[in-house]
């Protein structure tokens, strides 16, 4: 599986919110459910999903879909 | 055994909450949150029958993210649950007129405190505090003030719980050496708030989450990267841990309660088959295995201690069992430790039913543990509503197989728990005397029975409470309810709450009937009439009747209304009324005008003596 899709999955999972609806432009402001502590949850399931340890910094700027795949493109 | 990620994915495949909860077990795996959302997700579609059950947090720190854990371990327990959260922060603004709590009515509501939050000052340094005893005084009144306005106003159950310190003793290693020890400082605290909640504060719990970080580890309890930024104190596996730990009170509250143990003995008492190893060959002892299973036994002596009864049923000679129960020297569990034992050939079925029969209690207070799979296989197919846990195959995965099961979870340890299993071996004598005596009149006479008879004594509210929750055969109405609601009643001049104890020549089997009548002129209505089953069938229900419809009597009542609802439990009763002269007026209503009382047999009834609230 791409990064993209995973990462699909995993928004999906963490906000209940259809997977086509998740596209490489989704960012924060698209979901409802991507609010401060959803944005939490998602950082968490991704840590578990890619295997990272995010520090607080990339928490906190990894808001949309494309800084998240170019994050994990470099990592 | 499984691996976790085995065991996850096995229980991702399941076909019921039960089969989900038994593929995590024993000691539940820590999930990531990827899981715990795709395990609720898989749960949420299972045909399962769900409870409704609300539930409310008070926070002075982030709950938020424990929702996902909620939902998860909701579902696993079979609730449907509906959780409100209160504002960050808000505490005594939830109980003013209006408040969103307060409309919410929930039936378990949970405190998620800080120490600093009772006194400024425990946010610390607390080992240099001048006048420590003078601040532990001030938080603990203040706690108590805060906790007694939430009784007051709220239904349902209360639990606090204190964020555990994130951080090692001040002191460091020395700590432990010190005469202001910062751990016995807190730990004197928490003594104190349990004194205050079991005196004054009826169903208010102390929830201990030190517990948790001690079984994880701070290590992995906290997250400091979530704690400085959004203020929620948890890692993924503490959240988890917290949350599984605090849903046993929705549990105990409107579950079946377990009140028996039932044991099978090869490979799971010790190791081996007696009938083929023979006392020699069996692994119980000092050294591994036998030491597994001798752990096994010491936890299962410490359940008997919380008040839950054990069985024996084995597939086996009988001599070859007693033999080991009697003489095996490093055997823990003796013959008197066993409330009923049943070891034959027939089905394990059967001996659970015969077992819950002689014990008086229903198939669904039963616990069954067995290693083998076919036994456990036969019982969830033929006895729905026993549960069933598979002792597992690896030795030292025994003795913690019974950990975290929130049905072996206690609320209140009362002095009837703590003698539970000793009145049973009197019980058993008891049965044996039935058999030789006469007829049913000698032996009720020869038992030489006293009953005393107290009225709305508040000392004996947390067990009035704990029996109306607990007793499903001998319930007229079967009403729940809780030790706050019992207090309430017994304040309330228009409510009468009767209690009975029973004493006979085996000893004293303490209180073991209730019953709340509500008076309106005239008229008084039996809302509730309940009897332990460990009495039934020595006529105390019609002896306790008769002295309180004397006491009506004297207080100018007239007219008696009495109500009986069916349940699943409860047919043994469904003709008490007419049999105490009752007329019946509807389908659930009966009537007496007060007059001839029916007089109480083979029991001399006394008051207990006035004053007494």
């Amino acid at each position: 599986m791409d990064n993209f899709s995973k990462l699909q999955e995993m928004i999906a999972l963490t906000f209940g919110a259809p997977a086509h609806e998740i596209t490489p432009e989704t960012a924060r402001d698209d979901i409802a459910a991507w609010d401060s502590v959803g944005h939490l949850n998602l950082m968490l399931a991704l840590e578990d999903a890619f295997g990272l340890t995010l520090d607080i910094e990339d928490m906190a700027r990894l808001t949309s879909v494309p800084a998240i795949l170019e994050y994990l493109a470099v990592a | 055994m499984k691996s976790s990620p085995d065991r996850i994915a096995d229980a991702l495949q399941t076909t019921s909450r039960v089969e989900a909860l038994d593929a995590l077990s024993p000691r539940r795996p820590t999930l990531a949150l990827p899981e715990i959302n795709r395990l609720a997700a898989h749960l949420r579609e299972l045909p399962d029958e769900r409870h409704p059950l609300k539930i409310a947090i008070l926070r002075t720190y982030t709950t938020e993210l424990l929702a996902p854990h909620w939902s998860c371990e909701s579902l696993l327990q079979g609730f449907e649950l509906t959780l409100y959260q209160a504002p960050y922060g808000a505490l005594l603004q939830e109980l003013q007129p209006g408040a969103g709590l307060l409309e919410f009515t929930p039936e378990v509501t949970y405190l998620f405190l800080r120490w600093e939050d009772l006194h400024p000052r425990l946010a610390g340094p607390v080992t240099a505090l001048p006048d420590r005893a003078a601040v532990q005084a001030e938080a603990l009144e203040y706690l108590t003030n805060l906790l007694a306005a939430f009784r007051e106003k709220l239904p349902g159950l209360l639990v606090l719980t204190l964020l555990p310190r994130m951080t090692p003793p001040e002191l460091g290693m020395f700590d432990a050496m010190a005469e202001d020890s910062e751990t016995i400082f807190f730990s004197d605290l928490k003594r104190g708030i349990a004194r205050r909640l079991r005196d004054g504060l009826p169903s208010v719990y102390f929830n201990d989450l030190d517990e948790v970080a001690a079984d994880l580890g701070r290590a992995q309890c906290f997250d400091a990267r979530l704690w400085h930024t959004a203020r929620f104190p948890f890692s993924v596996a503490g959240a988890q841990a917290v949350v599984a730990r605090l849903m046993s009170y929705p549990v105990l509250l409107k579950c079946p309660r377990v009140k028996c143990l039932v044991l099978d003995a090869d490979n799971t008492l010790w190791g081996g088959i007696i009938g083929e190893d023979g006392m020699e060959g069996i692994r119980l002892g000092p050294d591994y295995p036998g030491s597994a299973y001798l752990a096994f036994q010491r936890r299962l002596l410490a359940l008997q201690g919380r008040g839950l009864l054990l069985a024996l049923c084995s597939k086996n000679n009988q001599a070859d069992v007693l033999e080991v129960l009697r003489a095996h020297p490093h055997q823990l569990l003796r013959e008197e430790h066993f409330a009923a034992t049943r070891v034959n050939w027939e089905p394990k079925p059967v001996n659970l039913q015969a077992i819950a029969q002689e014990l008086n209690i229903g198939l669904d207070a039963l616990l069954f543990v067995d290693d083998s799979d076919f036994e456990c296989e036969v019982v969830r197919r033929q006895c729905p509503g026993v549960m069933v846990v598979q002792a597992p195959g690896t030795p030292l995965e025994l003795p913690e197989c019974l950990d975290g099961i929130p049905q072996l979870e206690v609320l209140q340890l009362t002095d009837e728990d703590r003698r539970r299993a000793t009145l049973y071996a009197g019980r058993r004598k008891d049965q044996q005397l039935k058999a030789t005596a006469v007829s049913l009149d000698d032996y009720l006479a020869s038992l030489e029975m006293v009953m005393h008879v107290g009225l709305d004594d508040h000392r004996q509210a947390a067990r009035i409470a704990q029996l109306t929750q607990k007793t499903n055969q001998f319930n007229l109405t079967t009403r729940r309810y809780t030790e706050a609601d019992i207090i309430r009643c017994m304040d309330d001049p228009n409510w009468l709450v009767a209690h009975f104890r029973l004493a006979d020549i085996f000893g004293d089997h303490g209180l073991v009937g209730v019953a709340l009548i509500r008076l309106e002129g005239e008229t008084a209505e039996v809302d509730t009439l309940l009897m332990s089953c460990r009495i039934i069938g020595r006529g105390a229900e019609t002896a306790f009747l008769a002295h309180l419809l004397g006491h009506l009597a004297q207080r100018g009542i007239r007219s008696v209304r009495g109500y009986y609802y069916p349940t699943a439990k409860n047919v043994m009763v469904n003709s008490f009324w007419p049999q105490h002269g009752f007329t019946a007026i509807d389908e659930a209503a009966y009537e007496l005008e007060l007059g001839a009382v029916p007089e109480a047999r083979f029991i001399r009834v006394e008051t207990e003596e006035a004053g007494i609230r």
